[in-house]
């Protein structure tokens, strides 16, 4: 029998809210689990790899993938407490941005050196493999992954895992609709013939922001702002999760999942959000389904 | 007469921005070269220095500052003039750009003179120099 699954064990964006206001959602930051049978893929390491890590020491499992959307501190920041790293029957290999393996090993070392933390990178006793950026595919078990460029401040990527005939995409950082919001604000000081270029520019753009995920069967998004704060924050990096929810439902997302919270919204708050998208869902006659993505929300595949 | 004309090349996937740089450059007597990816434009510039090169941050194949990371590890680009040209002009992204020596980031949408003057500035007025 498949042991297919996904765990959601962060889903704050920015930085850990365990606020006790907070707690149905939960107060991590962002980490996925994705297991296939035996293998575990690990999708971010913010705070909600430790817990995972704690976990994982009682499987049977000594091997892992962990791949890195970007080194900002929310996505990394759980790697220090991780205990597999520390075990010397572990094998863990680290995929995400950069030039080549090293630079790799660079920016995840980077946050485990004096005077921020007491232990280096060196102190791992687990086997890491660094995987360089010429390596386009990855196989992990049953799982195949491949990654694009996203809207996110400095090298970020979004992931798409194929796993037995399904597609899950994580994308926790992204800033939706960025060029449309750009040319519309800044219309007025282009002539006829630029606001015709840039028209088409925004429909490319447009058709190339819904084939990054294009029938997704699962699209963990950021969703981060209500359209007050993304209006209050444009050009952060994340979206509006009214963008997040018409583009997943105009490229065919079959199941949605609100992710990368906003540390300073409650669980109400998000409760709110989440009304609205399943509205604005409505109202577009879609059938997309639609979730919060909420800490130890467990997902059959 | 018989002097060769400027190279620019633009790194860049869009057929907008294909058309905007053509409409750019249209009466300046420069050569454009413009290509789709990041490994299409390597098979170029791993031999040639262009007068000028325009990257895009968001490629198909890879991020354009890895990129010109990587170009700058060549002898032939360690001066390369290179602007990037991109809506995603955070922070972040323009810091990055300028450990990497770039003489100009410029953000899109931008009008068609701001890339008509800088291939002015940055190639035709040093060959007038």
């Amino acid at each position: 029998m498949s042991n297919n699954y996904l765990h959601f064990w962060g889903v704050r964006g920015s930085y850990a809210a365990p606020f006790e206001t907070h707690l149905r959602v939960g107060g991590n930051t962002s980490c996925v689990e994705i297991t296939s049978d035996e293998h575990t893929l690990v999708c971010d390491a913010g705070t909600g790899i430790i817990p995972l890590g704690n976990e994982l020491i009682k499987r049977k499992t000594r091997e892992l993938l962990v791949i890195l959307t970007h080194y900002h501190w929310d996505h990394v920041c759980g790697l220090p407490f991780f205990v597999p790293a520390f075990m010397t029957d572990w094998k863990i290999s680290i995929f995400g941005p950069g030039n080549d393996r090293h630079d790799i090993e660079k920016h995840v070392s980077a946050q485990m050196k004096a005077p921020y933390f007491p232990v280096g990178t060196e102190s791992w006793l687990a086997r890491i493999n660094y995987i360089g950026p010429e390596q386009e595919i990855l196989r992990h078990g049953a799982m195949k992954i491949t990654h694009k460029n996203v809207h996110h401040p400095g090298a970020t990527y979004g992931y798409r895992v194929s796993l037995n005939g399904k597609t899950i995409i994580y994308i926790s950082d992204n800033e939706c609709k960025f060029i449309e919001k750009s040319v519309s604000k800044q219309r007025s000081e282009l002539n006829h013939e630029e606001q015709t270029l840039y028209d088409d520019m925004v429909r490319e753009e447009h058709q190339s922001e819904l084939e990054l995920i294009r029938n997704a069967d699962i699209l963990i998004h950021d969703a981060q702002y209500t359209t007050t704060d993304y209006n209050r924050k444009r050009g952060w990096g994340h979206s509006c999760y009214i963008d997040t929810v018409n583009m997943a439902i105009d490229a065919g997302v079959k199941t949605l999942y609100l992710y990368h919270h906003d540390p300073n919204y409650d669980d109400a708050a998000i409760d709110q959000i989440h009304q609205h998208a399943l509205q604005i869902i409505s109202e577009r006659n879609s059938g997309m389904e639609c979730h919060v993505a909420r800490e130890g929300m467990r997902v059959d595949l | 007469m018989g002097t060769i004309a400027p190279t620019v090349v633009v790194v860049d996937n869009s057929p907008t921005v294909k058309k905007l740089f053509q409409r750019s450059i249209k009466d300046l007597g420069v050569e454009l070269k413009i290509f789709d990816s990041a490994a299409e434009s390597w098979d170029y510039l791993e031999n040639n220095q262009p007068d000028l090169l325009f990257l895009s941050i968001i490629l198909p194949d890879k991020n354009g500052l890895s990129l010109l990371r990587d170009l700058r590890k060549l002898d032939l680009h360690q001066n390369t003039s290179v602007i990037m040209v991109s809506s995603k002009d955070y922070a972040q992204d323009k810091l990055d750009a300028d450990e990497l020596g770039v003489v100009d980031f410029i953000a899109k949408p931008m009008p068609i003179q701001v890339i008509t003057d800088a291939v002015i500035k940055y190639t035709l007025k040093s060959e007038s120099e």
